[in-house]
């Protein structure tokens, strides 16, 4: 899967806690990046920040629904932003599940366990 | 290693105002054997056939490769991670809460570690951020650490540690964050030694202290015991300067900012005395 977020700390957060569900982790700092890795090779989720140089979380999530490789990958959006009109913008950009920060690590790995369909006490491929 | 004359009195009381007016660091009578051997070290290495002429290299090379290189030998880097671990539970459990409490989601936190010698104490302070502060995520941590020895941050960079520096980091927290190299060293993984900036820097000048930015929390452990009174007040001044209000600082467990300045004020949180700019 792949860690879209420009703060070293929380991709680095994210890794730890996704990696110790089992999950095999890649990271990109801004949705430029993300985009570019996710267009080269396959991913089974996207964890995508709101806030980032170059391109933000909306737009990349806007760019990959608009790709015919990319429309079907799972998405979680994750941001610091707890109003329901950032919840409505994140599933109307793509987002297939919103979370807000800070996100506990047993819900995230919970949350990513389900949707990339790994089922309860088996370990992710 | 070649005889060299002995450094006179003089000689060393006009070496120990130089580096003092350089580094802030003093090095008394006391300390003459330690300081004596390193300078006969360095001759050796620039081929000096006295110390006057060493002086002389000291004092008026442009570049100040050798005021560096003088400085890294002197310093002393001996620290492992953990230490004094009570400072990062008060971090994690009680400082933090407060700073975020100021903060809106997503803004910068900025911790500052200085000295950081060769890098154990700011891992070891990204490690117990992410492995016990519930509101990692929400914020962007920003870690800086600084020395006045480039050769320590170059190592520091690096990340490579023998197993004594490590050997009290829970194994389970070893294997998340750190690569086994084999002849019992680990070396802390990429992505964290990339979410750390490191930067040379000399507490003795005020100016280059404030190009760092401001920060919310400062650690500055064991290093003002090596100042004098005039260079420990100078440096609890900076520290001042940069924190922002309500910003904190920490020292090592024999120092008292109570006794260096009246400008913070004390906090005695569950784990740690901590000082305390005022808001």
């Amino acid at each position: 899967m792949l860690i879209v977020d420009d703060a070293a700390t929380v991709r680095l957060y994210y890794r730890q806690v996704l990696e110790t569900a089992g999950f095999a982790v890649e990271e990109a700092v801004n949705g430029m990046e993300a985009l570019e890795k996710a267009l080269s090779r396959p991913f089974d989720l996207l964890v995508v920040d709101v806030n980032m140089p170059r391109m933000d979380g909306y737009t990349l999530l806007r760019k990959v629904r608009e790709a015919p490789d990319l429309r079907a990958v799972p998405a979680v959006m994750i941001s610091t932003e707890a109003q329901a009109g950032d919840a409505r913008r994140a599933y109307e950009a793509g987002a297939n599940l919103y979370l807000v920060k800070p996100v506990r690590p047993e819900v995230l790995a919970l949350d990513v366990r389900l949707m990339t369909g790994v089922p309860p006490g088996e370990c992710p491929k | 290693m070649r005889e060299t004359t002995p450094i006179s009195p003089g000689e060393f009381a006009k070496f120990q105002e130089f580096f003092y007016r350089k580094t802030g660091l003093l090095f008394t009578e006391a300390k003459r054997y330690f300081v004596d051997r390193r300078l006969a070290e360095r001759m050796q290495a620039t081929g000096s056939a006295s110390f006057r002429d060493y002086f002389t290299l000291l004092r008026f090379q442009a570049s100040g490769t050798e005021l560096q290189a003088l400085v890294n030998l002197m310093t002393v880097n001996e620290t492992y991670f953990y230490r004094e671990q009570y400072q990062f539970k008060c971090l994690v459990d009680s400082m933090l809460d407060e700073v975020a409490r100021t903060k809106k989601p997503g803004r910068p936190i900025r911790i500052w570690s200085v000295p950081c010698a060769t890098g154990e104490e700011p891992y070891t302070l990204a490690i117990h951020l992410l492995e016990h502060w519930a509101q990692v995520d929400a914020f962007e941590i920003e870690i800086l650490a600084s020395d006045i020895d480039t050769a320590a941050l170059d190592a520091a960079r690096a990340g490579i540690y023998a197993a004594r520096a490590v050997q009290y980091v829970p194994m389970t927290v070893r294997r998340r964050y750190f690569t086994e190299l084999g002849d019992d060293r680990w070396q802390i993984i990429p992505e964290l030694r990339r979410s750390i900036e490191f930067t040379r820097v000399n507490l003795h000048d005020r100016a280059e202290v404030a190009r760092n930015g401001r920060f919310d929390v400062i650690f500055c452990r064991n290093l003002l015991i090596y100042f004098d009174e005039h260079s420990r007040r100078q440096a609890a001044e900076s520290f001042f300067d940069v924190l922002y209000p309500g910003g904190f600082i920490g020292l090592g467990h024999s120092e008292s900012m109570s006794r260096i300045s009246s400008l913070f004020n004390v906090r005695r949180f569950p784990d740690a005395i901590v000082y305390q700019k005022p808001r």
